[in-house]
């Protein structure tokens, strides 16, 4: 993708035009995230406690805080472990199931445009409706009291749990597999977005593309892998982008549960930061070793 | 509604349109429930919110709910219903309308231009992305009694005009959708920095803009906001809402009303502005 204009006469205009354009954001950004951000690491590193009037009285304790976090908080670790371990069986069936939808949504046929928009409901019915809806939801409470005591029961998945389970293959394919089925509404509810992202990356591709593949005697299967998937790969690295943040900062987890009790019921603001910033640096690394990788086959087609 | 228009590819065999139409529906059953749920809800009488096992559907409707829910509204003292509205969509409709506008005029230099710095910058916007809110609400109350926004809706406005949300999607867009030989040819032509963008790049980008329209409205209008206002006509309608319909199991068909009231503006946005978002965004003003 070459973005740049490059005449070097243009370049210094442009360099100017650029600032000018971007600097209302970047005030905002510094202002309202990265002050707030590296206060924040700075009471990581504090006791906090709230004084009197509206202000906050700080003591440097050094890495007391993060000390705590791992080896005095009972809950913090498993948290954790939980929350990484269901990011890393929702993340990859979000985005199979997102793409998987998005070249559904991509044929031709009747009320395309009616079925495009239930698709993309979730998303607008998301946070507060959806959320307090999730929680205090009689039906969906009943429904899974139902489900529970079917399973205890004989009900059909759970013989088919059982029987696949503790069959000589039995492994954590198998887990994997029945734990998504479990949870298949949750990774739908979750993939509005990311089947719009790869929908617009789809209806990017020139079907004079496909054509003339076809002309040159490729099969569908071979032109969905050689351009449908080359082409849509830098959609790819967006929505893994977007799912794992999407994912890790939804507020009903139990670790966000843990960090925003700790915050809002035990007052203690310098755990909390601290909390926050181990699964920051957290999140950020695998963010960064995933789209490392990914970044080295994305084709940018020019 | 969902039926596949037949011989439309004529190498796809009837099973697999059914295949595709089946997959499509049970789909589609799964993310239009929510909706269907909280519509029928707020018509429930108080007897049929509590049946066990719940049914999806009511069986005598009943516009009770929503008659308790103005009855109450009126009974909450000097404030009326109106005046938290009225914070609400003014928190709404001006935080939408500078968050796209600051986010896309970032987001246009960020995809188009290199300058010294810009790659960097974007990384930093990635980066903040992930970091949870709880965490910044203490420093960035700190913030608010700094700059003496606290108390008034600036607090909340003016910090959802740089949310880096917008900046990340809108950017991605832009760099897909909007080839660089327009901006050259624009450029050719005669046309400035301030024409491009507001004539040439917006209209193109216009799904990505209600896209992020529709993210932004509905982050906003739920925005309870007690963390940085205190005065009671200031209050946002979410608030009122949610106090109304917290008081106690007797207020259950209050509650499910109060949450169809809620989303009201957010799908009607969504339904004005839909067969822009989801038609196509392939539309680059270039044919190859």
């Amino acid at each position: 993708m070459a973005k740049t204009v490059k005449h070097k006469n243009l370049a210094k205009g442009n360099a100017i035009a650029g600032y000018l354009f971007i600097a209302p954001f970047i005030i905002g950004f510094v202002l309202f995230l990265v002050v707030p951000l590296f206060e924040s690491f700075y009471m990581s590193l504090c006791k906090v406690t709230s004084t009197n009037g509206a202000g906050f009285a700080y003591k440097f304790i050094g890495m007391k805080n993060y000390h705590d976090v791992f080896f005095k908080d009972a809950e913090y670790v498993p948290n954790l472990l939980t929350e990484l371990k269901n990011m890393a069986l929702f993340v990859p069936a979000i985005l199979v199931f997102s793409f998987f939808m998005a070249i559904l949504l991509n044929q031709d046929f009747k009320g395309r445009t009616f079925v495009r928009a239930v698709y993309f409901l979730p998303v607008v019915l998301s946070s507060g409706i959806m959320l307090g809806l999730e929680t205090n939801n009689s039906l969906l409470s009943g429904m899974a009291d139902i489900i529970k005591k079917d399973n205890s029961a004989t009900s059909i998945t759970k013989t088919l749990e059982n029987i696949l389970l503790t069959g000589e293959k039995a492994n954590t394919f198998f887990e994997y597999i029945i734990k998504l089925v479990d949870q298949v509404y949750d990774v739908a509810i979750a993939s509005g977005i990311q089947i719009i992202i790869f929908l617009s990356g789809l209806q990017t591709i020139s079907p004079s593309m496909y054509e003339a593949a076809k002309i040159e005697g490729c099969t569908a299967w071979e032109s969905f892998w050689k351009i449908t998937f080359p082409m849509i790969s830098s959609m790819i690295l967006v929505n893994v982008v977007y799912t794992i943040v999407d994912f890790c900062t939804k507020s009903n987890s139990d670790l966000m549960t843990l960090i925003t009790n700790t915050l809002f019921v035990k007052f203690d603001y310098g755990l909390t930061a601290a909390m926050s910033w181990v699964y920051f640096v957290i999140i950020m690394g695998i963010l960064g070793i995933i789209s490392f990788i990914i970044t080295r086959w994305v084709y940018y087609y020019d | 509604m969902k039926k596949i228009k037949a011989g439309r590819q004529p190498n796809r065999s009837l099973a697999g349109d059914i295949g595709v139409a089946i997959v499509l529906i049970i789909f589609g059953c799964f993310f239009i429930f929510p909706l269907v749920y909280i519509i029928n809800g707020a018509f429930k009488p108080l007897d049929e919110l509590f049946v066990f096992p719940p049914k999806l559907f009511v069986r005598n409707p009943t516009t009770k709910n929503i008659s308790d829910l103005f009855l109450l509204m009126n009974k909450m003292g000097n404030i009326t219903f109106i005046r938290y509205a009225f914070n609400s969509l003014l928190i709404t409709v001006v935080g939408t309308g500078g968050h796209i506008l600051v986010a896309s005029m970032a987001a246009y230099v960020l995809a188009k231009y290199r300058f010294p710095g810009s790659a960097t910058f974007f990384k930093l916007v990635t980066v903040a992305l992930m970091f949870t809110g709880y965490v910044l609400s203490i420093p960035n109350y700190l913030i608010m009694t700094r700059l003496g926004w606290i108390d008034t809706h600036l607090a909340l406005i003016i910090p959802a005009f740089a949310s880096p949300m917008g900046l990340f999607l809108m950017k991605q867009f832009m760099e897909s959708s909007i080839p660089d030989v327009l901006i050259e040819a624009a450029k050719i032509d005669g046309a400035k920095e301030g024409r491009i963008f507001f004539r040439i790049i917006m209209p193109l980008v216009k799904p990505a803009i209600l896209t992020l329209m529709i993210f932004s409205i509905q982050a906003l209008w739920n925005n309870i906001g007690t963390t940085y206002i205190y005065t009671e006509s200031l209050k946002t309608l979410p608030f009122a809402l949610r106090t109304l319909a917290s008081g106690g199991i007797a207020r259950t068909g209050v509650s499910s009303a109060s949450q169809l009231f809620m989303m009201i503006l957010p799908v009607t946005c969504f339904m004005l502005a839909q067969s822009n978002i989801v038609e196509t965004m392939a539309s680059s003003g270039i044919k190859e």
